[in-house]
């Protein structure tokens, strides 16, 4: 044994001493081990901190470890991250109840989270009809004998200001361009809207002007007023013990059994907020965070065009009192005379990287308060309107009752596009039929004439025979008729009944439900809970697809598996590169040493003593090389680590989790690393091996015979 | 007689390309143990495929060779291997030692090689055959410190240090001068006498035949004669065939 211990330690020697022999050459070997070694700890510690940085992310703010949803549904689910805003089409399963007990029966899982995904449009608060909404109840109150004159008063003026603003706008656009643009009647509208005669008339009986204003002004002005919102329905409560990076920033969750809508804070800044504030914000995110100057960045000179061009959003906001108080401030912030707040406004807009903060920090201070900086406001009530799964218009009041985020994810648009709303809401609005709305629906369709028409004869009842050529109009009438009434039940009656509507835990937990989360206790056992998952409802007769949370994060979840699938091709190459080039050496080295090969071979030496002798020397500079490649690797991972990498967009926000990623190394990343090399060192001895082991003793013998 | 080599009509043929090029044609040979043999001859005349097929690192095409009682076509190539490390000692003609190796690692390479011998043992063996070779105060250096004289001391210490019964020496003396070469051919004599080892050695240089015991006299693939040293000499030629 000790002599096989010596006769190895001469194979090292012999091995090695060949390799500072041929010093140029080892080094050329080893700097590409040296690299290639390198690039995989610093890789596979950057994409397992990635990976592990956006399962948290994930995991932490919709998806939960597993999705599951019904095996019948049409589409695959996603949670996040869609390339499109349509929800996917999925079979509601219709018991949750019984759902969650089948879920919470197989051991892994520790919570199930009810949810739905869907989207809507919403009208929020344009500011004319808010406007002239609080005129006509203060009209109401003044005929009523209270006493409101000044609050009255100031309304009527804001209103005024308002025209003003509009027939200013019209104007410039009828300097700008073509004067056909503007249909006669608007122009014929905002004329009558500005003449002192129409004012003068006006306190005698508001109600006819007011509806005057309400039809023809108020349309004028509800530019990008609609807000389209995707949600997901959820048993909030539920949702917030699972998802404990969520936290609520303004307001407060919705009660436990109340009815209410969540703005993601996100959304709430990016769609909800004043446009103009909303860019002073990225300008000065711009500046602050990417270092952006105002001078040279294109972006953010559109930004100022865009705010000093779009006054009118905050005219339109601007009362009696407010033009004045907004003319005195911003006269003294900039020293000028002009008493036109339209073009204060916009010379006030027009910043430079120089007065800047100061402008920014007078707005918020001193402008802001005055503004409705939110077209919603915490509170408010939105009326969020919904194609259910049958095509009809379904719509809902929901109390907006705060905004929210998930931690360490608050600049995410992929964590922060969806806003909750409560179960119960959403199934109405996804279409779920509760008994009673069944009966409503029937007896609407009787009214209207709808009857259920068989795919297969769908296009001859839609375009009737050759000589119902009349009949088709007819019924596409009733359609319209059926439309309007429902939108009527659903709307009106019921609307006002659900604001403030509450139901009970019977309810939320019964109706049904398009996916549910599922917490586990061991994530490392996820394939094998998803198995159980599948077996258990198979076996509950609620036929389920389970899925990774991977997988229900879509393309995202997908980023990491892409990242990583470019990094092991690099490597795979440059371990090719690096197998080639130390095969190719070795070849080398064992022609130039023939004669030695069979010297050694001639005293005695076995064939596997000189594959072995490769072998080491193959796998000597791996080792060394493949070593300090891996320690250089591992101190670029400490000062990445130390440092932090940026996340320069959203993506890789959500990715990092955060605004940085530090990424930290495992020893999974150096055994690997050291690992690929000697595997590769082994491989690359073998053919030098084989042609050293076909040297012929002869070799040695140099004589001239 | 107890023969340590015998090569009973024995043919060696090479293929080059198409062509067979016959090196050995029916040489028949007895050497008796401790002798001091040399194989003379021109170049071409198959001294060297003659020590090949001695010493085991090659196999005739016809005929039989057996050395210590071994019969070497039957061999398998690691048995031959195995009976080159424990049998046979080789001295080449240019020393061929591992350049990368000091004097003493040289030498010490066959008995690690062997694995019989523990550190402490090999280590005192291979000084002690430094000492008589004469280049001890060398053990350290590398081979390309060396003279040719001093290499080929060393080729002769790391072919005797397993103790073999054979040594095969091809064209020992070609590659050094005169005076060196003598030297050589006196300490290979010596260690001869001393060790009993049996010595065989090719060398077209008449006059190193002094030393032999025998001169068997090769030409053209086939053995002329064996004759004693004096009358080797005392004929003064190489034998008929290619010029030298």
């Amino acid at each position: 044994m000790r002599g096989y211990f010596d006769t190895l330690k001469v194979i090292v020697q012999i091995a090695l001493r060949n390799l500072f022999a041929s010093r140029l050459k080892t080094l050329i070997v080893g700097g590409i081990i040296l690299f290639g070694s390198m690039l995989v700890v610093v890789g596979t510690a950057f994409v397992d901190s990635v990976d592990a940085s956006m399962s948290r992310s994930v995991i932490g703010s919709v998806a939960g470890h597993i999705q599951v949803y019904s095996a019948k549904s049409k589409d695959e689910l996603t949670v996040m991250g869609g390339m499109t805003m349509e929800a996917p089409d999925l079979t509601p399963m219709d018991d949750f109840a019984a759902l969650r007990r089948t879920l919470l029966g197989v051991p892994n899982v520790k919570a199930v989270v009810p949810m739905g995904l869907s989207a809507a449009s919403v009208i929020a608060g344009n500011t004319v009809d808010v406007v002239l909404e609080r005129l006509r109840a203060l009209a109401r109150r003044k005929m009523a004998g209270e006493d409101v004159q000044a609050a009255y008063d100031s309304e009527k003026d804001h209103v005024r200001q308002i025209i003003t603003v509009l027939a200013a706008e019209m104007d410039n656009i009828r300097k700008i361009q073509a004067e056909k643009v503007i249909a006669q009647d608007e122009l014929g509208a905002v004329a009558k809207a500005v003449s002192p005669e129409f004012w003068a008339g006006f306190d005698r009986d508001p109600y006819p002007a007011l509806e005057f204003l309400e039809n023809r002004i108020a349309p004028l002005a509800s530019d990008a007023d609609m807000l389209f919102l995707r949600y997901l329905g959820t048993d909030t409560d539920a949702f917030a013990k699972s998802f404990d990076r969520m936290k609520i920033v303004d307001g407060k969750p919705i009660p436990r059994g109340e009815r209410g809508f969540l703005f993601s804070k996100w959304v709430y800044e990016q769609q909800v907020k004043l446009k103009t504030a909303l860019r002073l914000d990225r300008i000065r995110d711009g500046i602050n965070k990417r270092s952006q100057t105002i001078a040279r960045s294109e972006e953010l000179q559109r930004f100022i065009k865009q705010n000093t061009t779009e006054v009118k959003e905050i005219m339109l906001q601007l009362d009696g009192q407010k033009t004045a108080n907004f003319r005195r401030l911003l006269q003294g912030e900039l020293a000028s005379q002009e008493g036109d707040v339209a073009k204060l406004l916009a010379e006030f807009f027009r910043v430079n990287d120089g007065n800047f903060a100061r402008r920014y920090r007078f707005f918020y201070e001193q402008l802001a308060p005055m503004l409705e900086l939110y077209r919603v406001r915490v509170g408010d009530t939105l009326t969020i309107k919904s194609f259910t799964r049958s095509g009809y218009v379904q719509s809902a009041k929901l109390r907006v009752y705060g905004t929210f985020v998930f931690e360490g994810l608050e600049d995410s648009h992929i964590a922060g596009e969806l806003n909750l709303m409560d179960l119960v809401s959403f199934r109405e609005l996804y279409g779920s039929l509760t008994p009673e709305r069944e009966r409503e629906v029937q007896e609407i369709k009787a009214v209207a004439g709808i009857k259920e028409v068989s795919r297969e004869q769908a296009e001859a009842e839609l375009f009737g025979k050759p000589d119902g050529a009349e009949a088709a109009p007819a019924r596409a009438g009733a359609v319209d008729e059926a439309e309007v009434a429902l939108r009527s039940l659903a709307g009106r009656q019921q609307r006002a009944a659900h604001a403030s509507q509450a139901y009970d835990s019977a309810q939320l937990e019964q109706g049904d439900v398009l996916n549910a989360a599922v917490i586990v206790k061991d994530p490392r056992a996820i394939g094998q809970t998803i198995k159980d998952i599948e077996a258990a409802g198979a076996k509950a007769g609620i036929p389920l697809r389970a899925i990774t949370w991977q997988k229900a994060s879509g393309l995202v979840g997908q980023f990491v598996t892409m990242i990583r699938a470019v990094l092991y091709i690099s490597v795979l190459i440059i371990f090719a590169v690096a197998l080639v080039i130390i095969n190719n050496a070795l070849v080398m080295a064992t022609l130039e040493r023939m004669p030695e090969i069979g010297t050694l071979r001639a005293v005695g030496a076995q064939r596997r003593f000189l594959l072995g002798m490769l072998l080491v020397e193959a796998l000597a500079v791996g080792l060394l090389f493949g070593s300090l490649g891996a320690l250089l690797g591992a101190g670029i991972v400490g000062v990445i680590h130390a440092v932090g990498i940026p996340a320069a967009n959203d993506i890789l926000y959500f990715l990092f989790s955060g605004p940085r990623l530090h990424p930290s190394l495992s020893p999974a990343n150096v055994i690997m690393s050291l690992g690929i090399v000697l595997v590769v060192s082994a491989i690359s001895s073998i053919y030098p091996g084989l042609l050293a082991m076909r040297v012929s003793p002869r070799q040695a013998m140099q004589s001239d015979d | 007689m107890n023969y340590i080599v015998s090569v009973n009509n024995v043919s060696k043929n090479y293929n080059l390309g198409q062509v067979v090029v016959p090196a050995l044609r029916g040489v028949s040979l007895d050497v008796a143990a401790g002798e001091f043999l040399a194989i003379a001859g021109p170049s071409g005349s198959g001294k060297t495929t003659l020590l090949n097929l001695i010493g085991c690192v090659d196999t005739p095409s016809a005929g039989t060779v057996t050395v210590d009682g071994k019969q070497t076509g039957q061999l398998s190539e690691r048995d031959l291997t195995r009976l080159r490390l424990h049998t046979i000692g080789f001295i080449f003609q240019s020393f061929n030692l591992v350049s990368v190796l000091s004097v003493l690692q040289n030498v010490e390479l066959p008995l690690l090689l062997q694995r019989t011998l523990n550190a402490r043992e090999r280590r005192e063996r291979v000084i002690a055959l430094l000492d008589r070779v004469g280049i001890r105060e060398y053990s350290k250096h590398r081979p390309s410190e060396l003279s040719g004289g001093q290499r080929q001391r060393v080729a002769i210490a790391r072919a005797l240090v397993t103790r073999p019964k054979l040594v095969l020496a091809d064209e020992p003396t070609a590659n050094l001068d005169s005076v060196t070469g003598t030297n050589i051919l006196n300490l290979m004599k010596e260690l001869n006498q001393s060790e009993k080892t049996t010595f065989i050695f090719s060398t077209h240089d008449a006059r190193v035949w002094s030393y032999a015991s025998a001169v068997v006299r090769l030409a053209d693939g086939q053995i002329q004669d064996r004759v004693s040293a004096e009358e080797a000499v005392r004929a003064g030629a190489l034998p008929a065939g290619r010029p030298a």
